[in-house]
C-alpha cells in the first residue's frame, strides 16, 4: 500500500506506508496530515490538545524523536548490519594483499581488546566489543580462519563475563550491559599452513604478533573458566593462566614495535596514545551506531574507547587482581575472610574483579560453596561444638542472621559508594536482629527445657550469639565510617566529630570482641580444668589479647586526633566548622544519621560529642599523650603478628601517623599561641584513614 | 519543536488552565482569552473536536530518516509537534526497495513536526472519508 501524503509543510510529500505495519481490522491508515496543519494553524501560542489523563510532567520527558542525544535509533550510516555488510563495511577477506590483511586483523584484534577493558569500565556491550560487525555476523568470518577463531573467543569471553556479572549481581552499580548470545566456547583449531602473508621477511613478526594475541585469549578464557569452578576447585589451575595472560600480555606490547614500523601499516601513528591499535591504524569493521538500538531505549551515551596502551594496563591490573583472588587461601573463619575482603579491596579492583571474589565467596547459599553459614557462624561466635547438631539452626531467625552474614559478604565485594551506601542500610538489620535473636532464644530454651541440653549450655549459646552479632555491628560501622574517608565524605572541619565518631564505635567494638574472646577462652579452659580456676585466678592470668590491643591503638589514635582538633578549635579556633548553610550539629547529623537512628552505640548524640571536646586543651593533651600510647602498643604487637604482613604494614602506618602527630601536638603546644603565618593542616601521607598533622610556616 | 524554553512557556500557560476535557470545545482555551477572539473559538471548535476524537487512537507516523512511529496519539501541539504513548518504532533494513523491518518499542516518544514526514490514523473507511473533507 502507499499513498500520497498531505501537504506537510507547504510540499507534497509522497509517503509509502510499509505494508508490514498493518491497521485494524476492517480499518485503513487515513493520512490526516492536513488536518492536523489546519488544525494547529488555528491553535494559539501554547496550546494543546490532549486528552483528560494528560500530564505535563510525563510529557516532558518524551523521548525525543531525531535528538542525536536522545534517539538511539536515528539511521546514522546504514540502516542494518546487513546492509553495512553488502556496503563492504566489514570485507572478508580483509584485504586481497595478504600482508594488508594480517595487518587489518592484527587491528581489529588489538581494538576489540581496547573495547572489551571500555565495556569492563562500565560502558555498554553494544557500544563496545559488539560495535565490530565481524562479531554480530560471525558465520561470514568462518573462511578467515585467524579472524574466525579471534571472533568466536572473543563472544565467549563476554558470554563468561556476564554471566560472573549477573551473577554477582554487582551489576545494579554499573551500568555494565548485558545481552544474551549463544555461547560458543569451542575455540577453532588453526589448520592453516600456508604463509600468513606475502613477504617472507616478515612472516615471523606477525606469526608473533599474532600468536600472543591468539595465545592471550585463550588463557583468559581459561582463567575466567576455571575461577568459575565450584568450592574454588580451579583457583590453582587458574593462576597457571593468569600467569601466561600476563607473558602473552607482555609479547604483544612488545610486538608494537615491529606492528607499527612495517610498510603494510603505512603512517598512521599519530597521536599514538590515544589510538587503539598498536599499529595506530584504525581497525576495519566497527560501526557503534549500528548497534546502538540494541542498549536503547534509553538515551545514546557518548563514549570514548580507551587507547590500546591503556587498556593492556587495564587486562594487567584485572589479571593481578584475579591472582590475589586465587592464591587466596578460602580461610574458614569468617573473621579472616572479611579481613581478606577489607585488604583486597585496597587494590580498588575493578567490577570484574570483584564480581569473581562475591562469586568465590558465596556459593549455593554457602561461604565458598563449602561451609554452611550456620557452621560459620558458630565458629565465628564460638559457640559449644553441641550446637551443630542442634535444631537452633531452624530458628527463622538464626536463618535470618545467616542471611544477613552472606549479604553483608556480598555487600563488601562491591565498590567503595555503592558498599557505604548499603552498610549504612544493614546497621539496622543487624540491630533489628540482635533484638529478635534475643527474644527467640528465650522462646526457644523455654520449649525445650526439657531435652537433653542444661540450661547453662542454653544460655551460653544464647550468649556468644548475641556478643558476636554485636561485634559484628560495630564492625559494620566502623567500615562504614571509615569509608567515609576513601570516599572523601568529610572536610577537615569535621574531621573532629568523625573520630571521635569513630573512637565511640571503636571502643565498643574492642570491648565486645574482649568479652567475646573471654567467653571462648573460658569455653576452652574449662573443657581442659574441670572448675579448677576460680575467677580471680583467670583474671590475674589474663592478657589483654592482642587482636584487642591492636584495636587499642586505633582507639588511640581516635582520641588523640579528636581531642587534637577539639583542642585547635577550643584554643587557637581553628578548624571551626562555621559554614554559611549549616550547623555542627546539623553535620552531625547528616554524617551520622544512619547510626543514630539504629542507635549505634546506644545513647550517642550530638551533645555528648560537644561535652567529650569542649574541655580539649593542647596543655593536658600533651601531658597524656595518646599518640605515645599508640606507638607503644604498636611497638610491643609487633612480635604478636610477625607473620601476618598485612597486620605488620598497618602497625608501621600506625606508629609512623602515631609519632608525626605526637611531634606536631609538642610542637603546637611549645609554641603556645599560634602566629598567623604559621599553619596547621591534616594530610593522609601515612594511613588512608588516620591524618597526619603538619604544622608549616607559609 | 517543543524545545525547552517553550515547554516551560507551555506549562506556565497550561497552570492555571481547567483540563481540556473540561472546556466545551475541546482545546485549552488561551489564558487572556477576550471577546475579539470568539470567531477563532467559533473557527477552532469543529477542526480542534474532530482532532481531539483521534486522541489515543493508533497513530502512524514517518519521520526524515525513513522510519515510522505507531502509538497512540497523546498530545499535539500549535507548533505541530505530536507526542505518542507506548509507541513503537519501524525501521527497514535497507535504504531502498522493500525489506524487511525491524521493530522496538519506546514508550512515550515526542516527534518534532520539522522531522515528520507522513501522518496517518487508525480508522473506519466511513471515519476516513468524514476526516478528508475538511469542510465543517
Amino acid at each position: 500500500m502507499a499513498e500520497k501524503g498531505g501537504v506537510a509543510g507547504g510540499r507534497d510529500v509522497y509517503v509509502p506506508i510499509n505494508p508490514s505495519i498493518p491497521s485494524g481490522e476492517q480499518t485503513v491508515w487515513a493520512d490526516v496530515s492536513s488536518l492536523l496543519e489546519a488544525t494547529c494553524q488555528d491553535l494559539r501560542d501554547g496550546e494543546l490538545i490532549h486528552g483528560e489523563n494528560f500530564n505535563l510532567f510525563a510529557a516532558m520527558s518524551a523521548l525525543e524523536i531525531m535528538d542525536p542525544k536522545m534517539d538511539s535509533g536515528m539511521v546514522c550510516r546504514y540502516y542494518s548490519v546487513d546492509e553495512a555488510i553488502e556496503n563492504g563495511a566489514a570485507p572478508v577477506p580483509l584485504s586481497f594483499n595478504r600482508t594488508v590483511d594480517v595487518q587489518c586483523t592484527i587491528d581489529i584484534m588489538d581494538h576489540l581488546l581496547a573495547c572489551e577493558a571500555t565495556w569492563h569500565k562500565g560502558h555498554s556491550l553494544a557500544q563496545t566489543v559488539f560495535s565490530c560487525i565481524y562479531l554480530l555476523r560471525l558465520d561470514r568470518t568462518s573462511s578467515h580462519a585467524l579472524l574466525h577463531s579471534y571472533c568466536r573467543i572473543i563472544r565467549a569471553t563476554c558470554n563468561a563475563v556476564v554471566s560472573v556479572v549477573s551473577d554477582a549481581r554487582t551489576h545494579e552499580e554499573e551500568d555494565l550491559f548485558t545481552m544474551t548470545y549463544a555461547p560458543s566456547s569451542k575455540k577453532r583449531v588453526l589448520e592453516d599452513i600456508e604463509p600468513l602473508q606475502t613477504d617472507l621477511d616478515l612472516e615471523e613478526g606477525y606469526c608473533k604478533a599474532l600468536l600472543c594475541r591468539l595465545r592471550f585469549r585463550k588463557h583468559f578464557y581459561h582463567v575466567l573458566t576455571c575461577m568459575r569452578r565450584p568450592q574454588g576447585k580451579g583457583l590453582e589451575l587458574a593462576r597457571k593462566h593468569i600467569a601466561s595472560c600476563l607473558s602473552e600480555l607482555d609479547c604483544i606490547l612488545k610486538s608494537s614495535e615491529f606492528v607499527r614500523g612495517n610498510p603494510a601499516c603505512g603512517n598512521c601513528g599519530d597521536g599514538i596514545e590515544d589510538r587503539t591499535t598498536a599499529s595506530g591504524c584504525q581497525p576495519i569493521g566497527f560501526d557503534a551506531s549500528l548497534n546502538s538500538r540494541l542498549s536503547a531505549p534509553t538515551p545514546p551515551r557518548s563514549i570514548r574507547i580507551l587507547g590500546w596502551k591503556k587498556a593492556i594496563e587495564y587486562f594487567q591490573k584485572l589479571l593481578h587482581d584475579l591472582d590475589i583472588i586465587c592464591s587466596y587461601s578460602l580461610d574458614p573463619s569468617l573473621e579472616g575472610v572479611l579481613h581478606f575482603v577489607v585488604e583486597f579491596q585496597k587494590f580498588q579492583p575493578d567490577l570484574v574483579a570483584r564480581a569473581h571474589l562475591q562469586l568465590l565467596l558465596v556459593q549455593d547459599g554457602k561461604l565458598y560453596g563449602r561451609d554452611p553459614v550456620f557452621a560459620v557462624i558458630s565458629k565465628a561466635a564460638a559457640l559449644p561444638d553441641i550446637t551443630k547438631n542442634h535444631d537452633l539452626q531452624k530458628n527463622e531467625t538464626v536463618i535470618q542472621l545467616g542471611q544477613l552474614v552472606i549479604s553483608l559478604l556480598k555487600i563488601l565485594c562491591t565498590n567503595a559508594a555503592w558498599q557505604r551506601r548499603k552498610l549504612g542500610k544493614i546497621l539496622q538489620d543487624w540491630r533489628v536482629i540482635y533484638v529478635q535473636l534475643e527474644l527467640a532464644f528465650r522462646k526457644e530454651f523455654a520449649d525445650i527445657s526439657s531435652s537433653s541440653i542444661d540450661e547453662n549450655v542454653c544460655m551460653k549459646i544464647s550468649k556468644h550469639i548475641l556478643i558476636w552479632v554485636e561485634e559484628q555491628t560495630y564492625w559494620i560501622a566502623s567500615r562504614f565510617l571509615v569509608l567515609g574517608f576513601e570516599l572523601e565524605l568529610y572536610s577537615p572541619h569535621e574531621y573532629c566529630m568523625v573520630y571521635w565518631y569513630i573512637y565511640v564505635i571503636l571502643i565498643k567494638l574492642a570491648e565486645k570482641t574482649h568479652l567475646k574472646m573471654l567467653k571462648s577462652n573460658d569455653t576452652v579452659k574449662r573443657k581442659g580444668k574441670k572448675k579448677r580456676d576460680s575467677p580471680k585466678d583467670v583474671a590475674r592470668d589474663y592478657q589483654i589479647p592482642p587482636k584487642v590491643l591492636f584495636l587499642q591503638c586505633h582507639i588511640y589514635l581516635a582520641e588523640g586526633l579528636t581531642m587534637m582538633l577539639a583542642a585547635l578549635k577550643n584554643e587557637h579556633k581553628v578548624f571551626q566548622s562555621l559554614g554559611p548553610f549549616n550547623t555542627e550539629h546539623e553535620r552531625f547529623f547528616q554524617h551520622f544519621e544512619l547510626l543514630q537512628k539504629a542507635c549505634i552505640p546506644d545513647n550517642i548524640s550530638y551533645v555528648s560529642f560537644e561535652e567529650s571536646t569542649m574541655h580539649a586543651r593542647l596543655s593536658t593533651l600533651v601531658m597524656y599523650n595518646c599518640f605515645k600510647d599508640a606507638q607503644r602498643i604498636a611497638k610491643d604487637l609487633r612480635s604478636s603478628f610477625s607473620n601476618d604482613p598485612d597486620r605488620m604494614a598497618e602497625l608501621r602506618r600506625i606508629e609512623q601517623v602515631a609519632e608525626h602527630n605526637g611531634v606536631a601536638l609538642n610542637l603546637i603546644c611549645r609554641l603556645g599561641t599560634l602566629d598567623p603565618s604559621l599553619k596547621v593542616y591534616f594530610e593522609f601521607s601515612h594511613h588512608p584513614c588516620f591524618a597526619t598533622a603538619v604544622v608549616k610556616r607559609s | 519543536m517543543l524545545n525547552l524554553e517553550q515547554k516551560r512557556k507551555t506549562q506556565l500557560q497550561t497552570r492555571y488552565l481547567p483540563l481540556s476535557g473540561a472546556a466545551t470545545d475541546g482545546c485549552s482555551p488561551s489564558p487572556n482569552r477576550t471577546t475579539d477572539t470568539a470567531p477563532t473559538a467559533g473557527r477552532c471548535a469543529w477542526k480542534v473536536k474532530k482532532v481531539r476524537k483521534l486522541l489515543f487512537r493508533r497513530m502512524l507516523v514517518g519521520v526524515s530518516d525513513g522510519r515510522f512511529f505507531l502509538g497512540m496519539l497523546y498530545c499535539i501541539d500549535k507548533q505541530g509537534n505530536i507526542i505518542l504513548q507506548d509507541a513503537v518504532e519501524y525501521r527497514s533494513t535497507r535504504r531502498c526497495s522493500p525489506s524487511p523491518m525491524e521493530q522496538r518499542g519506546l514508550g512515550l516518544i515526542l516527534i518534532p513536526f520539522s522531522c515528520r514526514t507522513s501522518c496517518h490514523v487508525d480508522c473506519t473507511i466511513e471515519e476516513q472519508l468524514s476526516l478528508l473533507s475538511l469542510k465543517k
